[in-house]
């Protein structure tokens, strides 16, 4: 069984959470890594149906949702919550709880969110026909030290999953070789032979 | 000195001695002598080049890094090694602290960065990226770049082991040449705060041209029309160096560096050869010609110890509970590893001369030994002998290297000057592991408490 550990995707409405995590999801399955993904939007539909978007709301799905990668992260998943989480304090207070805790803040202006605007929800926001509406009518505290920042604007998506997964190799949780990040037979060989040549094996 | 830039020159082997030598004729390199501080460079045990890099960039030893070599132990198995790539690194190198505080970094060709990693700015892999087909830049896109404004990219010199001496020099001056315009241009076409490059080409002239310039070594003819190419490469460098400072900004202070320096190679140990003489090692059928030890069969039920080739020896046991056919009792360990050290540190030449081994257990070396350390390390002669792991030579002493001419080997310090210090000057006792809290002093950042060196000022 591999180490558990939780991945915490942070970030705005539209700025990538949801699209990185099946990705990391896929790869990280297909390397024989356990995996569950908890999804901000798919959540609120389940484990915290009928919760709103008040602060004290926000706050118990946000909890719940660690709560639950607590228990995955020590059966040895990899759990990745994808979910807004506005707030500096529940979040630090899941890493706490977590241990195991890799902080993925998915950085990206909103202008460029509102002028995407996948779901257009940004334009019903700040038309004012949401409420409470994270970035528009509702505070979002970016983390101070996340572990990996994404910026969904400036780089493409293979670039942001990368980012994680590099993280997640440098932190001890993946090995590089199960995911694939080796050499090829053919490389591997051609690199043995370059360093024979050069004396240093 | 706070919150300045810093660019790292970093030169493969680039040696302390030949540049007090040709002090006159390195003008760039000797302003910055006087312009700071500089000295001899302690590299880490064993000097290479993985892990001497990575050690100096994270202020770790090998033994905390758990790198040994280009290739080390993944389990106890007798032939699975693992090559020590960017993703084996679990320390934070100064690129991945200053990209965590938000700075900006260019990274071209150090050492231990393939795969390549993301990092706030720009980063070329090195030179264990297979070929320029992978993708050995990050970001991506940056491959298209590099190739725009050099061509055709070299990770290293090609078919480094020949006869070709008028090739080998042409490859290594193009590298050279070609790594040094591509750092102007970075340097030049992007906002930074940290900018380093290693070129290998030094190490690489030293091991295919030292024998035409040195009188010390073995195969030294006087008069021989190579006799000037280490020299004349030197000052070409220097040149290269020189342009390359009048691009950067005045107020950003320049670290020259090497990971090792380099001596003569006086001949190699074939370390496997011993060990059979000696009975510590059988095979079941003995090659006649010689043969990579990776090729033979062992007999591991008669054999208690085997070794590596390379610049430097490391010699495994095969110890009981631990090996799959291990023979060494672990209560008997440490007197086998005794002996071992006592024999082989007895080694002669063929002439019947001590030959100056030196053996080390890693806990002689390191606070820890992280991954599978060797059970020792042997430097022959010091390191003025190389290791050839090869079988089937018929003696232990070889003056022909198993892979081809190499005239060198590695020795313990590398070079280093800083500029804009507060004091200028020769300074003694300089370690590797000063240059990563030395770099953070000067960008105004905090230094850390587990990094193992002091700085430089």
């Amino acid at each position: 069984m591999g180490k558990g550990v939780t991945l915490w995707l942070t970030g705005l409405s539209g700025s990538g959470k949801t699209t990185i995590s099946e990705i990391l999801e896929k790869i990280l399955r297909d390397a024989g890594y356990k995996v569950e993904v908890l999804d901000g939007d798919v959540v609120r539909t389940n484990l915290s149906k009928g919760l709103g978007f008040s602060k004290e709301d926000r706050d118990i799905n946000i909890k719940r949702i660690g709560f639950v990668c607590k228990l995955l992260t020590r059966n040895g998943v990899v759990a990745i919550a994808a979910a807004i989480s506005p707030y500096r304090e529940i979040r630090d207070y899941n890493r706490a709880e977590i241990g195991d805790f890799i902080e993925i803040y998915c950085s990206c202006p909103i202008d460029v969110l509102a002028e995407r605007d996948v779901k257009g929800l940004y334009k019903k926001a700040l038309a004012g026909e949401i409420k409470n509406f994270t970035g528009v009518s509702d505070p979002y505290e970016p983390p101070e030290n996340p572990e990996v920042v994404i910026e969904s604007d400036k780089e493409s998506v293979e670039e942001s999953v990368k980012k994680a997964l590099d993280k997640m190799i440098e932190l001890g949780y993946v090995d590089p070789q199960r995911l694939g990040f080796g050499y090829s037979e053919e490389d591997e060989e051609k690199v043995k032979k370059r360093l024979e040549d050069l004396g240093y094996i | 000195m706070e919150g300045k830039r810093v660019a790292i020159i970093g030169l493969d082997c680039w040696d302390p001695v030949l540049v007090e030598k040709w002090r006159d004729d390195l003008p760039h390199i000797k302003s910055l002598q006087e312009n700071g501080v500089y000295g001899k460079l302690r590299s880490t045990d064993p000097p290479i080049t993985i892990p001497a890099w990575s050690s100096m960039m994270s202020g770790k030893s090998p033994g905390t890094l758990g790198f040994y070599g280009f290739r080390n132990r993944s389990d106890y198995s007798y032939d699975k090694l693992s090559f020590a790539t960017s993703h084996m690194v679990r320390e934070k190198r100064l690129w991945d602290i200053l990209s965590d505080a938000g700075k900006k970094v260019i990274i071209l060709g150090v050492p231990q960065t393939y795969p390549p990693k993301a990092v706030n700015g720009i980063l070329v892999g090195d030179f264990l990226a297979p070929d320029t087909k992978s993708d050995y830049t990050y970001p991506k896109a940056l491959k298209e770049e590099i190739e725009r404004v050099v061509g055709d990219y070299m990770l290293d010199v090609d078919d480094f082991r020949t006869e070709n001496k008028e090739r080998l020099l042409r490859d290594i001056y193009r590298m050279t040449k070609q790594h040094f315009d591509l750092a102007r241009h970075f340097v030049t076409t992007r906002e930074w705060d940290f900018f380093m490059m290693v070129d290998m080409g030094p190490d690489r002239i030293h091991h295919g041209f030292w024998k035409f310039f040195d009188p010390a070594h073995p195969k030294y003819v006087a008069g021989n029309p190579l006799e000037t190419s280490i020299r004349d490469y030197y000052t070409f460098v220097d040149g290269e160096v020189g342009k390359l400072i009048e691009v950067l900004p005045a107020d950003c202070a320049v670290i020259v560096v090497s990971d090792h320096g380099a001596q003569p190679m006086i001949g190699g140990v074939a370390i496997n050869e011993w060990l059979i003489e000696k009975g510590y090692l059988t095979l079941l059928s003995r090659p006649e010609t010689p043969t990579k030890i990776g090729s033979v069969k062992i007999d591991w039920q008669n054999t208690r110890a085997w070794g590596e080739g390379g610049y430097y020896s490391r010699l495994f046991f095969n110890v009981k509970g631990r090996e799959p056919e291990g023979t060494i009792d672990p209560a008997d360990y440490e007197a086998f590893r005794d002996r071992m050290i006592e024999e082989i540190t007895a080694m002669t030449d063929e002439r019947g001369a001590i030959i100056g081994n030196v053996c080390l257990r890693p806990e002689d070396l390191y606070r820890e030994a992280r991954g599978i350390p060797p059970d020792l390390f042997i430097y022959f002669g010091n390191l003025a002998w190389r290791s050839v792991g090869t079988v089937g030579l018929g003696s232990y002493i070889t003056y022909e290297n198993d892979t081809g001419p190499d005239d060198a080997n590695h020795s313990f310090f590398g070079y280093v000057s800083v500029t804009g210090t507060r004091k200028n000057g020769v300074r003694e006792g300089l370690s590797i592991f000063d240059v990563a809290p030395t770099v953070l002093t000067i960008m105004g950042m905090p230094t850390f408490k587990d990094m193992e060196g002091k700085i430089i000022e």
